[in-house]
């Protein structure tokens, strides 16, 4: 007995990490190591062919004086500022809807949530033909004798395009992570509030909000991160180029342009994504102290 | 410590390692080449070797297996293992091929992809070995010179299939705006004079083109594309200027269409199909699309050249390189050279809307007699445009610097910027990618 004891004891320290050994080492080779590679790769003027040497904060300095850059900053920016309160609020509203045990309730939750297993790509050119210059949209505003609108062919109206396509696809995976949180939420506050006279609307306020409060700075920090990193709607919606003169480009397509190819810099690209991921972290840091200060207040 | 060419890299701090839970947030971007040199281009032709295709294998899998089993036959020893990719990323295929070590030992490459993989020292130099360099007088001398890269004094891949750019144009929509079908622009003034005329007669519904120029349009306009050594782009001159002008007027009046300053070829193809514009480049392959997915267009399919104030129209060239790292050499070198003969060539060009490269083909009756079909007539009048092409795109021009060139000019023709201010600024931009390798 003494004996079983004494190897439990032994291998006590050990027995965790040898648990977390498998998936620290898939995180060591594909996340750890392309991390590190890209840090070091930001300070060199390494290509895709051909490794670079050692250039200290030239990409960086090159990346200030790069009108592009700028642009794609922008747009990058205006997205987490448009897209993030979005992604926060009306998933919660949808919610609030879906939540109740009416009937055929489950078809409208399925319906919310059918954009985020559909392919982004499928949905996108799905979008395109909507908006094209004779697309459905159009054709609508031509019958009320409006339009034709070329949202396709402005770069402010491509933008604000893609942000619609990253909300509406974000909308359902949103929801469930808010219905998760209201069903936490306990009824008899809604009752004790309804009692004392509250209408919905301050129920919504004073009991739901404060409720599902850490989970909304959960979707903000979720929602501003993916915010930073969007490609795929910009990159569909507004081509390879980012749009009309390049207007559309975020950071990431300025990564892709920039680092791909046969041709690419990577070292220019590499500072690049370091610089999305500061930005990025920076984000969710604030955000986090924020929720932290409102829970101490 | 890890050093980039002798020039120590200080290890990233440890203070890093905390950041790690964010580093998901970014891509890793990988770089490198293969190591160590290949074996002798006049060896032993044996071993085993691969050859690499761009999007064949769908269409000719059978020609290419024979190709192979006759080559395997006539070569005891050596053993070809095809591997094909698809049409999209195939410059990303190949980087991560070439920064992985694992180039094939064949490999099919136009000019500009061409480039950065002889400048980083992995396709073979085919003018310093005599025994590739004899290969020379097999093909046209347009083809071998269009696989001659600047700077690097050398052909780096044998001439495979040319191809021209024949621009596509809707006789239906010609007709309806009053102009004649039989009678297509040959000049950019013509161009230009025919847009404005379509776009009024439509009531601007109409659009002649789809795209904003790119480089190619420049060059078949006269504009220096570069100077004589290949260091730095010139296309900013006065000609290029007057070229950029004339479009700004034209997307004003609603020749160009609406979406044209984003539009990519496949956008532009779509709109051409819908006929939604009058012309649109293109090649031979389109015409089976044509046929299949718009009867209606097809029937009144216009084929010309593209405009060309130069008289020359613009060239596509395909080749085949050796990897200069194969442990093969000699068997890829004679397996390139078996595919790119002239009976080979000619007999994939029979299969295929493509034109071989080798000396004399293009004179054969097939190239040169209109036989009634409609696959015949594009051919016939295809290959005769073959005399005198050039290509005009810059093998040293990247994409990225070809997207520099379609914003600026996107500014250009909004009203942004000046057409001289615009094409300054990417002469500018496009250099200094230039010069920093």
């Amino acid at each position: 007995m003494s004996v079983r004891t004494q190897g439990v004891r032994t291998h006590r320290a050990a027995s965790p990490w040898l648990f977390l050994l498998p998936g620290l080492a898939v995180v060591a080779v594909f996340v750890l190591y392309p991390f590190l590679s890209t840090v070091q790769h930001a300070f060199t003027d390494a290509r895709t062919l051909t490794p670079g040497v050692w250039v200290g904060l030239r990409n960086f300095e090159e990346m200030l004086h790069d009108p592009q850059f700028w642009t794609a900053l922008r747009n990058s920016s205006l997205y987490a500022v448009v897209v993030v309160p979005s992604t926060v609020l009306l998933p919660l509203l949808i919610a609030l809807l879906v939540e109740k045990p009416l009937k055929g309730v489950v078809f409208f939750r399925a319906a919310f949530y059918t954009p985020v297993v559909a392919s982004v790509v499928v949905v996108a050119l799905i979008w395109v033909w909507m908006l094209d210059d004779r697309g459905l949209l159009n054709s609508m505003l031509e019958t009320v004798g409006a339009g034709p609108v070329s949202f396709l062919g402005d770069a402010w109206l491509v933008l604000l395009c893609a942000m619609a396509l990253t909300v509406w696809k974000g909308l359902g995976y949103y929801m469930i992570i808010y219905l998760a949180a209201l069903a936490q939420v306990p009824k008899e506050l809604h009752e004790a509030a309804a009692v004392d006279g509250a209408g919905p609307f301050r129920r919504f306020t004073t009991v739901t909000v404060p409720a599902v409060r850490s989970t909304m700075v959960l979707v903000g920090a979720l929602s501003s991160v993916a915010a930073f990193k969007v490609f795929s709607e910009v990159y569909l919606l507004a081509g390879p180029t980012g749009g009309p003169a390049g207007e559309d480009s975020t950071l990431v397509m300025l990564v892709q342009r920039s680092g791909t190819g046969l041709s690419g810099r990577v070292g220019y690209a590499s500072a690049l994504s370091l610089v999305i991921f500061c930005i990025a972290l920076l984000l969710m840091l604030l955000v986090l102290r924020a929720d932290r200060k409102e829970k101490t207040a | 410590m890890r050093t980039f060419r002798g020039t120590p890299v200080p290890r990233p701090a440890r203070t890093a390692v905390p950041l790690l839970a964010g580093a998901l947030l970014l891509g890793a971007c990988g770089s490198g080449g293969a190591e160590g040199a290949g074996s002798a281009a006049d060896g032993k032709v044996s071993g085993h070797i691969t050859f690499q295709t761009w999007n064949l294998r769908a269409q000719y899998k059978d020609y290419f297996n024979g190709l192979i089993d006759e080559f395997e036959k006539a070569h005891p020893g050596t053993k070809v293992k095809w591997i094909d990719q698809p049409a999209e990323n195939y410059p990303e295929k190949l980087s991560a091929d070439a920064g992985g070590g694992t180039l094939p030992d064949v490999v099919n490459v136009s000019p500009d992809l061409s480039y950065p993989l002889a400048k980083a020292g992995l396709l073979m130099n085919l003018d310093k070995e005599p025994v590739t360099a004899q290969a020379k007088r097999d093909y046209t001398p347009e083809a071998w010179q269009g696989n001659e890269l600047p700077g690097l004094d050398g052909a780096y891949a044998f001439p495979w299939y040319l191809n021209t750019g024949p621009l596509f144009y809707n006789k239906a929509l010609f007709k309806k705006a009053g102009l004649d079908p039989a009678k297509p622009p040959k000049t950019y003034d013509e161009l230009f004079a025919d847009a404005a005329k379509m776009a009024k007669s439509s009531g601007g519904k109409v659009a002649t083109l789809a795209g904003v120029p790119a480089i190619e349009d420049f060059g078949r306009y006269g504009v220096q594309l570069m100077n004589a050594d290949a260091t730095k782009f010139t296309y900013n001159g006065p000609r290029g200027v007057e070229l950029l002008t004339e479009y700004k007027k034209l997307f004003e009046s609603g020749g160009l269409d609406s979406q044209a300053l984003s539009a990519t070829p496949e956008s532009a193809g779509r709109k051409f199909l819908q006929q939604r514009v009058a012309m649109n480049p293109g090649s031979a392959h389109d015409l089976a699309n044509f046929k299949e997915n718009a009867p209606d267009l097809y029937k009144n399919l216009g084929i010309t050249d593209a405009p060309a104030d130069t008289g020359k129209p613009n060239m596509y060239v395909m080749g085949l390189g050796i990897n200069d790292r194969s442990e093969h050499k000699a068997a890829a070198i004679a397996f390139a050279r078996f595919v790119t003969n002239q009976r080979n060539q000619e007999s994939f060009a029979h299969q295929v809307a493509v034109f071989p490269s080798t000396k004399g083909s293009l004179d054969k009756p097939y190239w040169t007699k209109d036989d009634g079909t409609d696959e015949g007539r594009v051919r016939v009048a295809s290959a005769k445009m073959l005399d005198g092409a050039v290509n005009y795109t810059p093998v040293v021009m990247t994409d990225e610097m070809k997207t520099v060139l379609q914003n600026e000019v996107a500014k250009a023709l909004q009203g942004d910027k000046s057409p001289k201010q615009a094409l300054d600024d990417a002469v500018a931009q496009s250099n200094r990618l230039l010069q920093q390798g």
